[in-house]
């Protein structure tokens, strides 16, 4: 059963995440939700999946108000992110959802209106909450053509949807890295495949190691915290992507 | 619960429900806190309080027997999320299915038994979801049930108190709290099967 915990707390401002799901069948893929409170308000970042929907909704309502959830952020357009959106909407029509640009005439088949969705340009864009601001980050091309991270600089947390992500084998359920070495070879295929260029993710690497962030939070997979974000960050310099398909 | 909201599977009914039950949930927790207290001043004033302490041990079995039937509450409505779910989801389906214009007779032929399944799946859903919300009010009269008891021993506490000598006074303010304690959860749940039977 999905369960939400929290790995962030400062007064009314929280992180949660409604972590992946041991007793899942295994032919869906694992995903991690993200739910960022500010007061009364709150986003979910990559609800998920729409065969997930109910154990999200559940594991949420445990614990917060879900009609604190005022806004949806999709990091891009795979169905294990949004698919689950014309049943959030179907709970609060008045949802907003956050989404680049480049998707916002594909995502609409998932559900949602004209009014749902808040396009967000290849720059990135401020996204407030309750008066906390919240920055979408670029990571185009990884793995989507049109992505975006999540910054919250006040908590300093970044939600990097499907960057770092591993696909752990059962026995590694921890919630955070704890032996990085060890955990990282989950990780490897799954970018060598996914990420498609180069050039994208110096650019990603670059930028993101200026940023001060205490916790990188992945889609899928454990979470990396203090001196691990960095060696994830150094790591995915180093790595040949767009490498996985022998010639 | 035979209105529509509750037979397309109405999530923010649920929600509410919810809300209510982890409120009643925080406040149980509470008479846990409350009973130990008691208890340790009972052992405190001895021989006096004899009753006192019997009632305050009790008050904790009920306490302990109030969160399992609350935790009972939580996995119903889990339950009846997964099934609302469950529902809408199905009724998103049918709708696109429904939208395929079948004019002509072959047309009809292939359509007739894929909606024939789809509703049959519908019905047994919307089964499911009256049955949640039925186990859903039976749960809740067994809480309130137990929640007399809590009440009864509301009272015994008050009355043992008189006989604390020296005591009295806080063994009197404890119970007032127990008292206290269990009238709150007793009227929030009352409250609770009102909105259910809208
Ligand atoms: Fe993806
Ligand atoms: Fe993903």
């Amino acid at each position: 059963m999905k369960k939400l915990e929290f790995i962030y707390e400062d007064g009314h401002h929280k992180w949660a995440v409604v972590a992946r799901d041991l007793e899942k069948p295994g032919f869906l893929i694992d995903t991690n939700e993200y739910l960022v409170v500010n007061g009364s308000e709150a986003l979910l970042a990559d609800p998920g999946g729409m065969e997930i929907f109910s154990a999200v909704f559940s594991a949420i309502s445990a614990e917060v108000d879900p009609c604190t959830i005022r806004h949806l952020f999709a990091s891009h357009q795979d169905p294990d992110v949004i698919s689950s959106l014309a049943l959030w909407l179907d709970f609060n029509p008045d949802l907003k959802c956050y989404l680049s640009w480049l998707w916002g005439s594909f995502i609409p088949h998932f559900g949602g209106t004209a009014e749902t969705f808040v396009s967000i340009p290849d720059e990135g864009m401020d996204i407030s909450l309750g008066g906390l601001t919240l920055e979408a980050v670029p990571a185009h091309y990884l793995h989507s053509s049109g992505n975006f991270n999540l910054y919250d600089r006040k908590a300093k947390i970044l939600f990097s949807g499907d960057v770092g992500a591993a696909l752990l084998p059962s026995g590694e359920d921890g919630l955070f890295v704890e032996n990085f070495d060890r955990h990282i070879r989950h990780a490897q295929g799954f970018h060598r495949r996914w990420m498609g260029s180069n050039a994208a993710k110096l650019n990603w690497c670059e930028r993101v190691s200026r940023l001060d962030i205490d916790m990188l939070c992945p889609q899928h997979g454990a979470i990396y915290r203090g001196e691990d974000v960095k060696r994830f960050i150094d790591w995915f310099a180093a790595l040949d992507v767009g490498s996985a398909i022998k010639e | 619960m035979d209105s529509t909201a509750s037979q397309t599977g109405d999530l923010r009914r649920v929600v509410q429900a919810n809300e209510v039950i982890k409120k009643v949930i925080r406040i149980s927790s509470g008479v846990n806190l409350v009973a130990l207290n008691a208890m340790l001043i009972a052992k405190r004033s001895g021989e006096r309080s004899r009753g006192f302490a019997v009632v305050s041990s009790e008050l904790r079995v009920f306490s302990r027997k109030l969160e399992g039937a609350m935790t009972g509450l939580g996995a119903l409505i889990f339950e009846l999320v997964r099934d609302a779910a469950a529902m809408r989801k199905q009724l998103h389906e049918r709708h696109h299915l429904f939208n395929i214009p079948a004019r002509e007779q072959q047309m009809r032929e292939i359509m007739e038994p894929v909606l024939a399944r789809m509703d049959e799946r519908m019905h047994k859903t919307r089964g499911q979801i009256g049955r949640d919300w039925h186990k859903l009010r039976l749960q809740l009269n067994r809480v309130l049930q137990l929640c007399e008891t809590g009440g009864s021993l509301a009272r015994s506490a008050k009355i043992e108190a008189v006989y604390g000598g020296d005591m009295s006074a806080t063994l009197k303010q404890v119970a007032n709290q127990i008292e206290e304690t269990v009238n709150e959860i007793f009227s929030t749940l009352k409250l609770l099967r009102t909105q259910l039977a809208e």
